[in-house]
């Protein structure tokens, strides 16, 4: 509790001492002061009398109870007790005791009633007098169970203000630890929620916090405790906390803007005012991640705040409209980098304007989730009239196909190219398309080519010679050896990223797969890390099934070192087990993730130290490994 | 040359406040570890003072308090959060971006 109790004497004190303002002899400077505070010298002293009558009475009738126990107790003297007696005289005393506790009780009523029959004055007489606690060695009745006791320097004060006996007080003490404990044992609970949770993003916490992630966590006020409250109420309120309190955010650097977009987009909370924040008519780039509440309006105003824009990049974008890229066009805004997501309500014919009008500025252009516009023609539009875009990214584009892909040839500055078109494609113009600009590329990303084959794999790999990043994803159709030959003596030099997931043969009928193999298998996984391992950094394989427990075994060995490796994902490969991945820990020295799903072989593995091992069932607590594995860990672990 | 490898430095805000803390701590701050470096012979790394020019005072003490706790902790598992003021974080936040921690 932060408020202290003020009784509400005070306030009624404060409206009479502006009516009693009156004008009187010399007083002492104690009664003027007390008389400013509308306390009566007199007053204190009649009640002062009353109490002393009071606890004389009181202490006269105990004298008597007491007395009586002791003539008791003296006639008992020097007699054997039998057990009865005792019981007896146990009984007698308790029945004395209840005598009075109730002659107690009922006084002290009979009291309070006197008081308030006497008005108003005493009313707040008997206020006050209940608002002095008594002086250690005064007797006072409990508050809780009533009984009466002596004052000590250790009585507690109880939930309505009054003294407590020492068994009430204890009791009541005892009761203030439990519930400290509780409560210590539920931040407890989150904190080890929230390591889990910081663990599935593969973050592992070694030492303090950086100061821009604790200042960070004040600004949006999450920490484990409060986040649980956010999901359980849902509130935005309570959420983004404390940047409802900010009102810009000053010369933040750009990078952490981006930051905190993400932050606030993750949160769903980025809304017209919040997106304020983050227009400043100096910036040239713009990150917001989730446009879900603004308005058509709200993209004007960010295009006049922030004309000079170059890099634009709006995710959930669905008022994006017309009109908004109409302003872009007519106000020349200069955007190079263009990174829009569902903006399904600008029309074809507004595209073609746009990328008539400033096409030729594009040097990035990426489009996902547009079912309703965006055709193959528009595309052909696109190509036209953008000859300098060296990243294009199409994603979920539902209106584009053969043709589209087919012309995609047209960029010759091409050197970054995703796509995953959810049309069937033939694999003959993928082939083609690769075949063109596959020499000019420095990443090349093939999601869902279901269709590709073999034929897809070697044209990269005769076309393809300056790659660092490569994913061809979700396909059934390329073979073992396909993949293999893919490594096999590529001019290409080693790539930091592959990403080969789901390449797998889907045929329920031979759940192991055909004779020779389907999709990413041994000899391709061996192949690639044959031909990549000294500078793989990230390595997606999840779902390939077909590699066999042997090419795991022998690829990490615990002797191979893959020296930049950080990041594997392993999931549903049922057949690592914990040795494998013990020897992965050996094999890769930088690995900070490991992302194994559906890995069930995997049991009590020992996890280094900074090490992420995410999903794996039956590690829950896993055992930290602090330093190197030695050689004894090892080959229990090896056995 | 005396003050480079005295194992205490000052850091000095814009208005006037200086700190002196151990070099340890100090070299918590990326930038901080850069200014004193000995070979890189900065005015910084031969005096052993740092000043700050974009950081106050208030926020310099924060990070000052910062840089021990950040020390204290190193390598330690599951460390409690140090309290921060929530009308300093935008400009802890600020100067934490200048100098790398």
């Amino acid at each position: 509790m932060v408020f202290d109790y003020f009784p509400p004497v005070a306030i009624t004190m404060a409206g009479r001492r502006a009516a009693n303002n009156q004008i009187r002899g010399p007083q002492s400077a104690l009664t003027d002061f007390l008389a400013s505070n509308n306390i009566s010298a007199a007053q204190i002293s009649a009640d002062y009398e009353r109490r002393q009558r009071e606890a004389r009475q009181q202490q006269e009738q105990e004298a008597a109870a007491n007395g009586e126990s002791t003539n008791q107790n003296n006639d008992e003297e020097g007699r054997v007790e039998t057990a009865a007696q005792k019981k007896k005289r146990k009984r007698q005393q308790e029945k004395t005791l209840a005598k009075i506790k109730a002659s107690n009780g009922s006084k002290r009523q009979k009291k309070r009633k006197d008081e308030d029959s006497d008005g108003e004055n005493d009313d707040v007489a008997w206020d006050m007098y209940t608002k002095k606690k008594p002086l250690p060695g005064q007797l006072e009745n409990c508050e809780n169970c009533e009984k009466r006791f002596t004052v000590t320097a250790y009585s507690k004060t109880g939930p309505d203000g009054g003294l407590l006996c020492t068994k009430c007080s204890k009791e009541q003490e005892d009761q203030k630890k439990k519930d400290q404990k509780s409560k210590q044992q539920a931040v407890s609970r989150d904190k080890r929620r929230h390591v889990q949770s910081n663990l599935l993003d593969g973050i592992v916490q070694i030492g303090s916090k950086s100061l821009q992630e604790l200042c960070i966590k004040v600004l949006f006020f999450i920490d484990a405790v409060n986040s649980l409250h956010a999901e359980r109420s849902n509130s935005v309120q309570e959420v983004a906390n404390n940047i409802h309190e900010v009102d810009e955010f000053g010369d933040l650097p750009q990078s952490l803007l981006n930051r905190l977009s993400k932050i606030l987009s993750r949160r769903r909370v980025i809304t017209s005012r919040t997106l304020d924040l983050f227009l400043r008519p100096d910036l040239e780039s713009i990150d917001i991640y989730d446009c879900g509440k603004l308005e058509t309006e709200d993209y004007v105003r960010l295009f006049s705040v922030v004309p000079k824009v170059q890099n634009l990049n709006l995710r959930n974008a669905g008022q994006f409209k017309d009109e908004v890229l109409e302003y872009v066009i007519e106000r020349d805004v200069p955007i190079r980098y263009l990174q829009l997501e569902a903006a399904n309500l600008v029309s074809n014919g507004k595209w073609a304007e746009f990328f008539e009008k400033c096409g030729h500025r594009l040097e990035s252009l990426k489009l996902s989730w547009l079912d309703y516009s965006m055709d193959d023609d528009t595309f052909m539009d696109l190509i036209r009239h953008c000859p300098n875009i060296r990243r294009l990214k199409m994603k979920k584009c539902f209106r584009l196909g053969d043709v589209a892909l087919g012309a995609i040839t047209g960029l010759r500055q091409l050197e970054h190219l995703s796509l995953r078109l959810p049309t069937a494609t033939t694999p003959d113009v993928l082939a083609d398309l690769i075949s063109s600009v596959g020499p000019g590329l420095r990443t090349l990303s093939l999601e869902g080519f279901s269709d590709a084959d073999d034929n897809v794999l070697s044209t990269i790999h005769s076309s393809c010679t300056q790659l660092s990043k490569l994913r061809f994803t979700e396909n059934d159709y390329c073979t073992d050896a396909g993949f293999a030959s893919l490594f096999t003596g590529w001019s290409n030099p080693a790539l930091a990223f592959i990403d080969l997931s789901s390449n797998r043969s889907v045929d329920y009928a031979i759940p192991d797969g055909p004779e020779d193999p389907l999709g990413l298998a041994s000899g391709g996984f061996e192949a690639l890390m044959g031909h990549s391992g000294s500078r793989l950094e990230r390595l997606d394989i999840s779902s390939c099934r077909h590699i066999t427990y042997e090419s795991f075994s022998k690829v990490f060995n615990g002797k191979e070192q893959y020296p930049v490796l950080k990041d594997i994902n392993i999931s549903f490969l049922t057949k690592i087990d914990t040795s494998v991945v013990a020897g992965m820990f050996r094999s890769c020295p930088e690995l900070t993730k490991v992302t194994a799903f559906g890995c069930f072989n995997v049991i009590e593995v020992a996890v280094p130290k900074g090490v992420a091992l995410i999903g794996v069932p039956n590690a829950q607590d896993s055992i930290v490994q602090e330093g190197d594995l030695d050689a004894d860990v090892w080959q229990s672990l090896t056995m | 040359m005396a003050a480079s490898s005295s194992p205490y430095v000052t850091l000095i805000s814009n208005d006037g406040f200086e700190f002196i803390i151990s070099r340890d701590a100090a070299c918590v701050a990326g930038t901080i570890k850069k200014m004193l470096d000995p070979n890189s012979l900065f005015a910084e790394a031969i005096s052993g003072r740092c000043t700050l020019g974009m950081i106050n005072g208030v926020v310099l003490e924060k990070v000052c308090e910062y840089l021990y706790y950040n020390l204290k902790h190193k390598g330690e598992k599951d460390v409690p959060d140090m309290e921060i003021p929530p009308e300093l974080c935008l400009e802890l936040l600020m100067a934490a971006d200048f100098l790398h921690v």
